[in-house]
């Protein structure tokens, strides 16, 4: 018994609403006359018992978390674009002009770093949060190259697609509540020009573990998951029809089951049941049940309410949630700062990027930590690269993955520390380099995860967590 | 943090050195004259030097930059012996250089170190220093072919295999050039290697080993069969219709792969309607199909499928993906100008070579002359030659827009020959906005002027990919000369790039995968078929109506998607069908004509989020006669249609996805059809009061088949169970239960 309980499916566990119509007295609740969507709706909630957490024994039995990790979450906040490290996070004030750039530092909450004038309010929480200085990758420096490192930790070579960290976390771990395991905010990440894949995938772990991207921007007034519950019109009794019938005409497609695609898209119908029927997973996308006040504290606009929603996420049991600051390089105001049209310019930076940058991401910090829940919420944020430690004529700065910043906060992480450095202009590292396999071990490790444990590869090879040779930013946590 | 070398050491390791005779180090051949392009630099090369994460990046490496693989000899040479005040050589101590003591990691150097002190490499490098380091020569040989030698034909997991690579130069000579050359897997499934070319193969199927040397690539291929045991007379017994059949199974049989058995008729009709003209057929056509007792029926279902309206449709629709034919790149006027160009050219027939030489040679308005907006959309030489080569050869060669392609043959040379044939071209009137302005544009050539490549200061002699150069006084058009070349029949490449294009559409895996990626180093699955389909479409003018019925007629295309303990792990030889969810706009087309409410399309979204009307569609419009990909629809965007914002079939997805879940059960698309007061279950109701015959049509409209008799008493029982005031939605439910099955959903 509790090896079948081991060994089933995880999207198995929608099939106990079935379970629970066939027992007599539900079914008579059921099939009542007048059953409304509502309570059809509460009934499937008690499905919700999920096969979730002997997913997670499994895994640790193997070996494959550290005790006290079972309660951690990742916020990945990707910025798009590449911010610029010396303008933000890594300035270097003694630099010639044309290094400095127009902005000041300013004094923080830690005694270790100081930060942009462009992001006051990170001025106020950098005792929750911590730099590394020192991270750049060898990829060519468009963007979906760095994407696709940042995220997998690996460069994609010989047709081998190295998942997701959210991924090899879905593969893992598996889903906690009735909500999908791995959720991208507010979509999937658009094209970055370099034509590459851009890593936000389950590759080679297979679709089953891509992320439920959302769709939709949660900054709308009306904002809300697309078609997540069925038309008014169609009752308890309709539904439990309809999927019985359809369960009938699917009886006759064995053979999809040597098909990928075919097999993703009946685990697709499974997980949708669930999460329609779930009272939890529809109350977590619910943003009116936030006061206004903590809406705007957030900032009303795409952004901030994504990490509003990742924060209420989080509180559901979601483990891993991509925030994409920018849907893409293009026609958007982004941290891509060439200087020049059709890109962002330093003063888009200024004006609107950072300040809804700083506004955000201050807020979910504070946010989890009144909470309580940073210490079990691993906030990271990561881009592609950083910027030219020169200022290009244009005013802005270029692409360079020689040297950048990345944040962490929260799982674990102390914060108000830096690790790694750059050299004199922001260059190179001039310290403990950091390579993208060495963020995505850095986010297993908070997680709970051994990066040197196994994953299941193309025609079984088996692939190590991440390279040999990287390591997780361990100053960051003791 | 490392301590530097003292100089003693250096001096110690230097007599070290000076003290192996130098005969040690390998002479090329009798001439000890060291070549800085054909010795020197593929050092580097192999070593890494001047590769994309070292030297070779756009802004070199801690103050030193080479040219990525060594695409430009002549700056590299400057770096190297110029640079830096010329510390980076000593000519009377070569092994005091840098270029010596960085990579060995002497001194500190951030890369570590990259070559052994005392190896055949570090020998030629110091006595190229102590002969002066003389730089580039004209008169250097240059690479002319590489050849590979290694892989028996059919290899065996757990093998381990050393490949030699040789290379053939101008002046005749010929080097084994191994230790230079780079290796990568194309499929590392199948096979790895490691920088010396030792293959390990360590799974099943088709892997291929790419060596590069001196931007020149060759490709090794390996055959590793699978552990089945399938009797030779299933492979002798399987049904053959034409050549097709032939080459697939040679290749199953060599790989150990089973073959399904056919399908049966109503999947194969099913399967071909889709394919070929994206619609289901009729519950009247499959009757008819299935009372037709003539032997020919297949090939007159065929027949009749390629002279439907919707085939054009279909392949419009599928050109208009390639040619980029958008509303938020062109004008309304000119997007349905250009539109009506391609259909026009399907409904006609013309060849795939006439097709595309007339965009390549278009002029004129972009109102009258549809094909003209080819380059409105693509404005500058380099756009137009990247986007051509990428639409008609399905050969990216952006890479060599700023140096050498680094896994491939093109070089930055090259690129601003095949761009400089695009330099004349001109046009007047609107200049490109989406949003504002009339569209008209017209495309005229100029008598003269030329495209400077940045890295040299001067036009290349304007030339098509591994052609000739033509005079840069030639007064031609340019364009007609590419043209010329690009669809003559000697060009293979562009052939197979169109088959396997439409390969692709029919059989869901192309030969080559992705379909539009036939770069050298990404070999075909099945090379024999691929050649021989080429051949065959050249034979026939480019007739891409025969090219489909050819596909359509063989075994192959019919074999069914059963899988069999021989088969299960195959994804790419087409030992079974393999089945594949309907592409977004058949998938909405089929739900219109199922429930018998159209979907309705009046405005365009454009990219900057603003929407503009359009008036160009009626109630009836089907998702594939759209002319363009900004028709606002969420269904099409969340099933994945081609934006069509660059020439990339990536940009279409037919994967799966939790949020298409949820629109197809909770959504509006499927519920609001099936409640429609004039929908298909309102006449349905009209027309049967039994249960039976209603559920039976219902099935043969949505899945083409009729239902098992289990399936008819299972559904004849619900409704019996509902009771008659619930028929309606007992019917609607039916359909709800028909349009969400995978059985619907896919093509199989």
């Amino acid at each position: 018994m509790i090896s079948w309980l081991f060994t089933k499916p995880l999207w198995q566990g929608a099939a106990m609403f079935d379970f629970l119509a066939e027992s007599p007295q539900d079914r008579a609740r059921l099939c009542g006359r007048g059953a409304s969507r509502r309570e059809f709706l509460q009934i499937g909630s008690l499905a919700a018992i999920g096969l979730s957490l002997p997913q997670y024994l499994q895994a640790r039995e193997a070996g494959r978390t550290r005790p006290g990790t079972d309660k951690r979450s990742c916020i990945l906040i990707f910025n798009l674009g590449g911010p610029s490290h010396i303008d933000l996070w890594d300035m270097k004030p003694d630099a010639p002009s044309e290094i400095r750039g127009p902005f000041k530092p300013i004094r923080t909450r830690s005694d270790a770093f100081e930060v942009s004038e462009l992001l006051p309010r990170h001025a106020e929480v950098a005792n929750h949060f911590s730099l590394v200085r020192s991270c750049h990758h060898d990829g060519a420096a468009v963007h979906d190259a760095g994407w696709q490192m940042m995220q997998t930790g690996r460069r994609f070579t010989g047709g081998i697609h190295t998942p997701h960290a959210g991924s090899v976390v879905s593969h893992l771990l598996g889903r906690r509540t009735d909500l999908p395991p791995f959720v991208v905010l507010p979509q999937l990440m658009g094209r970055g020009g370099g034509n590459l894949p851009n890593g936000q995938a389950g590759g080679f772990l297979g679709k089953a573990h891509d992320p439920f991207a959302l769709m939709a921007d949660p900054s709308r007034p009306d904002f809300k998951v697309p078609d997540l519950l069925p038309p008014d019109l169609i009752g308890a009794h309709r539904l439990e029809r309809q999927r019985k019938m359809r369960s009938i005409v699917e009886e006759a497609v064995a053979s999809f089951e040597a098909s990928e695609d075919a097999r993703l898209m009946d685990e697709n119908f499974h997980a949708a049941f669930r999460m329609m029927t779930s009272e939890q997973a529809r109350s977590a996308f619910d943003l009116t049940k936030e006061p206004q006040a903590v809406r705007e504290r957030y900032g009303m606009n795409r952004f901030g309410q994504c990490c509003l929603l990742a924060r209420r996420l989080v509180e559901s049991g979601v483990r891993f949630i991509t925030i994409n600051t920018f849907l893409t390089v293009f026609d958007e105001i982004t941290w891509d700062i060439h200087g020049s049209k059709p890109f962002t310019s330093i003063e888009g930076m200024k004006d609107i990027v950072c300040p809804m940058y700083d506004q955000a991401y201050s807020a979910l910090l504070e946010d989890l930590f009144q909470r309580g829940l940073l210490d079990d919420t691993l906030v990271a944020g990561l881009s592609e690269f950083g910027r030219t430690p020169k200022v290009n004529p244009a005013g802005g700065r270029d692409h360079w993955p020689g040297c950048f910043t990345c944040s962490f906060a929260g799982g674990g992480v102390q914060g108000g520390r830096v690790v790694g450095a750059s050299d004199p202009i922001g260059g190179f590292p001039a310290e403990r380099p950091v390579k993208p396999g060495d963020i995505v071990a850095t986010i297993f490790h908070s997680l709970g995860l051994d990066h040197t444990s196994h994953l299941p590869g193309p025609g079984g090879r088996p692939f190590t967590l991440t390279d040999l040779g990287t390591e997780p930013i361990r100053e960051l946590f003791a | 943090m490392n301590t530097p070398s003292t100089p003693g050491r250096i001096l110690a390791l230097l007599i070290a050195i000076s003290s192996l005779s130098l005969a040690a180090a390998p002479q090329p051949d009798s001439d000890p004259a060291i070549s800085f392009r054909n010795d020197i630099l593929p050092i580097l090369s192999k070593a890494g030097c001047n590769s994309g994460g070292c030297h070779g990046a756009m802004a070199g490496k801690g103050g030193f930059r080479l040219s990525l693989f060594g695409y430009n000899p002549k700056a590299d040479h400057l770096a190297i012996t110029r640079e830096a005040l010329g510390r980076r050589i000593e000519s009377g101590q070569p092994g005091l250089s840098l270029v010596l003591t960085k990579p060995t990691a002497t001194v500190a150097h951030k890369g570590g170190k990259r070559i052994e002190p005392g190896s055949p490499d570090y020998l030629t490098l110091a006595h190229w220093i102590a002969q002066g380091a003389p730089g580039p020569q004209a008169a250097d040989p240059r690479v002319e072919e590489l050849f590979i030698s290694g892989p028996k034909e059919t290899v065996n997991p757990g093998e381990t295999i050393p490949l030699r690579v040789r290379a053939r130069f101008s002046d005749g000579q010929e080097r084994d050039v191994t230790a230079w050359s780079r290796f990568t897997s194309a499929d590392e499934t199948v096979a790895l290697v490691d920088g010396s070319g030792s293959v390990s193969v360590i799974g099943p199927g088709e892997g291929a080993v790419t060596a590069w040397y001196s931007s020149r690539i060759v490709i090794a291929r390996l055959s590793a069969p699978y552990p089945f045991t399938v009797p030779d007379a299933v492979y002798a017994n399987a049904p053959r219709a034409n050549f097709i059949d032939d080459l697939v199974l040679a290749q199953l049989k060599r790989l150990h792969l089973e073959p399904s058995p056919p399908a049966d008729d109503t999947t194969f009709i099913r399967r071909s309607a889709l394919d070929t003209i994206g619609r289901l057929p009729t519950p009247a056509e499959v009757e008819a199909f299935l009372s037709d007792d003539r032997p020919d029926r297949r090939a007159r279902w065929i027949d009749g499928l390629l002279a439907r309206t919707e085939f054009i449709d279909y392949w419009a629709y599928k050109w208009s993906d390639l040619l980029l034919v958008s509303g938020s790149r062109l004008r309304p006027d000119a997007v349905k100008s250009y539109y009506g160009w391609i259909r026009q050219r399907v409904a006609d027939n013309t060849p795939w070579d006439e097709f595309v030489r007339q965009v390549i040679t278009a002029r004129g308005s972009s109102v009258d002359q549809g094909e003209s907006n080819f380059y409105a959309i693509h404005q500058d030489p380099e756009s137009m030659a990247e986007n051509v080569s990428q639409a008609f050869l399905s050969l990216s060669i952006n890479c060599a827009r700023c140096h050498n392609h680094p896994l491939e043959k093109w070089t930055n040379d090259q690129y601003y020959q095949f761009a400089n044939l695009f330099a004349r071209v001109r046009a007047k009137g609107w200049g490109g906005d989406a949003r504002n302005g009339d569209g008209r544009r017209t495309l005229y050539v100029e008598p003269e002027g030329d495209l400077i490549q940045p890295r040299t200061g001067k036009p290349q002699p304007p030339a098509p990919l591994d052609a000739p150069a033509i005079a840069a006084e030639d007064p031609r058009d340019r364009r007609e000369i590419l043209a010329q070349w690009l669809t003559s029949g000697d060009n293979r490449a562009f052939a197979r790039a169109i088959v396997n294009r439409v390969w692709g559409n029919f059989m869901g895996v192309g030969l080559v995968e992705a379909v539009d990626d036939l770069r050298a180093s990404n070999p075909a699955s099945n090379e024999a078929l691929l050649g021989a389909l080429a051949s065959h479409l050249i034979a026939h003018r480019f007739d891409l109506r025969d090219l489909i019925r050819l596909i359509l007629a063989s075994e192959t295309y019919r074999r069914s998607g059963e899988v069999l303990p021989g088969n299960r792990e195959d994804r790419r030889h087409y030992s079974r069908h393999f089945p594949r969810r309907l592409s977004a706009e058949v998938l909405s087309d089929a739900i219109a004509d199922i429930t018998a409410v159209p979907e309705k399309y009046g405005e365009l979204l454009l990219n900057d989020g603003s929407t503009e009307k359009t008036s160009f569609y009626t109630n009836s419009t089907r998702a594939l006669q759209l002319y363009d990909a900004a028709v606002q629809s969420y269904f099409l965007k969340t099933f994945g249609r081609n934006q069509r914002e660059i020439t990339c079939e990536c940009e279409r997805s037919n994967q799966p996805s939790l949020v298409q879940v949820l629109h197809l059960s909770n959504g509006r698309t499927i519920n609001d059809k099936l409640a429609a007061p004039d929908s298909r279950v309102s006449t349905l109701l009209a027309r049967h009061t039994d249960p039976a015959p209603l559920i039976r049509e219902a099935w043969l409209l949505c899945l083409n088949r009729p239902p098992s008799s289990h399936e008819l008493e299972s559904f004849v029982s619900v409704y019996n169970d509902a009771g008659p005031d619930q028929r309606r939605l007992v019917t609607e439910d039916l359909f709800w239960s028909l349009l969400t099955s995978r059985e619907f959903l896919f093509q199989h």
